[in-house]
């Protein structure tokens, strides 16, 4: 993966346990990116974290994201919020986009609490385009809701905040039925809200990314090969493993990231086979994704 | 015993306390204050940059062990500023360390960070749990730690650097000195008077070390 040399110019709180990160360019500009994009953030302590570009599109010499400091961390986010300081070198990935915003005349946009940060570059995008748009941004407390005064000052009564200690849950089912013929869902947040949203939004509107997979149920695991059409190589992988693991351990490179299904950073060229699509980011056919993803045929040809 | 090992006539001498102390002399206040009772910002970042620890136990009757723990730097989670929490990830199911914390809840804990010389120490007393909360913390290549040992810390400081300096452990030269050593292999086959190629037994245990989680 092309990674990006940064200097970490400013972190500062966005609010209650949320931090913003200035990333610039150590190196010049920096590659360019599309609503809806993310980075992978490589920290010093080995993790690589995935993180929305929630920043101006068109300063190409900084990039901005925000951060959560998550109760239940595994490092990532516990460690950007107590150990890294301003200043520090970190490499960044160029941006990829699993969440790219569709042309459409009219956008309803659904953001909870740090689920914002893809959401914000793409209501600016859209309403510089010309198209019609509302945010429904909500989260726990104003406090708990960070750029709240930027978005106000932006894009005004575009934009409804929904603090729901206060107000309770939006009612989704009053949105869809409000929806405009042409109009098209962006939804970023946390679990519930987008198993709300799924249940209240017509699939074919609704556009959603998670940060943690959805829980799903498959077929018990079991054992496929994998032939390498480039290196002209067989991996078996076991029931007990991942297609990501066995081929790593056969010594193919792959990128990875997450390990979950949901940041894309393990894609692969599918060429032949069935595959089975266990991740929540939505695989292009002819690709998919080696870390939760498996086959529903004994075997699958990819380009490695 | 090997051959060429040197027989004493006698166990070598056994010196007290006392003689120790008139040999080394008394340390200065200085070092009598470093040992602290909780986590500090230093020892807290030591603990995020740390991957690997060795960690003492011992059974009923104080006979000790030590053991390593590595994984990526961080891996052991501060819970409070008097609370760690240590993954068990799979091992060889000897269970050692727990079955000495079911008898003697002591624990000794030494965090070293590649490249710096100076190591930290902790100690208390310590148990294991199943705390969701704790294990999802700990969360890696996909898959949870199936324990965790929490430890409850009374002495928390940080060791000088002689040892290490001494010791020459980051220098990259001093890794020539596994090329002395026989292969794996070769010792598992000496050791369990196994029958087996030992090139054979190599491979399979670095197959076995491709999976780590």
């Amino acid at each position: 993966m092309a990674m990006q040399r940064t200097i970490l110019e400013k972190a500062e709180p966005v609010a209650e346990g949320a931090l913003s990160l200035l990333l610039r360019g150590a190196d010049g500009p920096l590659a360019p990116w599309e609503p809806g994009a993310h980075i992978d953030l490589a920290l010093p302590n080995w993790l690589t974290r995935q993180y929305s570009l929630c920043g101006d599109l068109a300063d190409r010499d900084t990039y901005r994201v925000a951060v959560r400091h998550d109760r239940l961390s595994r490092g990532g986010s516990e460690y950007i919020h107590l150990f890294l300081g301003e200043g520090r070198t970190l490499d960044v990935s160029v941006p990829r986009n699993n969440f790219p915003l569709l042309p459409a005349p009219e956008y309803l946009f659904l953001a909870g609490g740090i689920g914002i940060t893809p959401i914000m570059p793409m209501l600016t995008a859209a309403v510089e385009a010309g198209a019609s748009a509302t945010l429904v941004y909500m989260g726990r407390s104003l406090d708990s809701m960070p750029f709240v005064d930027e978005l106000r000052a932006a894009h005004g009564s575009r934009v409804r905040v929904h603090a729901t200690d206060r107000h309770g849950l939006p009612d989704f089912a009053a949105e869809a039925a409000e929806l405009g013929p042409g109009t098209l869902v962006y939804c970023c947040g946390p679990g519930p809200m987008l198993d709300a949203a799924e249940a209240a939004f017509p699939a074919r509107r609704l556009h959603i990314e998670r940060f943690r997979p959805a829980a799903k149920e498959f077929a018990p695991d079991t054992a496929f090969d994998v032939h390498c059409a480039r290196s002209e190589r067989t991996v078996r992988v076991g029931a007990e493993d991942s297609m990501l693991d066995a081929l790593t351990h056969a010594g193919l490179r792959i990128p990875s990231g997450c390990r979950e299904g949901v940041c894309g950073t393990c894609e692969i060229a599918l060429v032949d086979g069935e595959p089975e699509h266990r991740d929540d980011i939505g695989a292009a056919p002819g690709r998919m994704y080696t870390c939760v993803s498996r086959a529903l045929s004994p075997s699958l040809t990819v380009d490695l | 015993m090997v051959s060429g090992d040197v027989i004493p006539e006698a166990r070598p001498r056994r010196l007290s306390f006392a003689e120790v102390r008139a040999r080394i002399g008394e340390p200065d206040d200085m070092i009598k204050r470093k040992v602290r009772d909780r986590l500090d910002q230093h020892s807290r970042r030591f603990i995020a940059h740390s991957p690997f620890l060795t960690m003492a136990t011992s059974d009923a009757t104080g006979l000790p062990d030590s053991s390593p723990r590595g994984d990526y730097p961080g891996f052991v989670k501060v819970l409070d500023e008097r609370t760690l929490a240590i993954p068990d990830r799979p091992g060889n199911h000897l269970a050692d360390s727990f079955r000495n914390l079911a008898e003697n809840d002591g624990i000794g804990l030494l965090f070293v960070i590649p490249g710096m010389r100076e190591v930290l120490r902790g100690n208390g007393r310590a148990y294991p749990t199943d705390e969701p909360d704790v294990l999802a913390r700990m969360r890696t290549e996909g898959k949870e730690a199936e324990l965790a040992i929490v430890v409850e810390l009374t002495e928390v400081f940080f060791h000088c650097g002689r040892a290490l300096i001494r010791s020459r452990l980051w220098d990259p030269a001093s890794q020539a000195l596994a090329g002395e050593m026989p292969s794996i292999g070769e010792i598992a086959a000496a050791q369990f008077e196994l029958d087996a190629d030992p090139q054979a037994l190599t491979d399979m245990l670095e197959d076995d070390y491709r999976h780590l989680y």
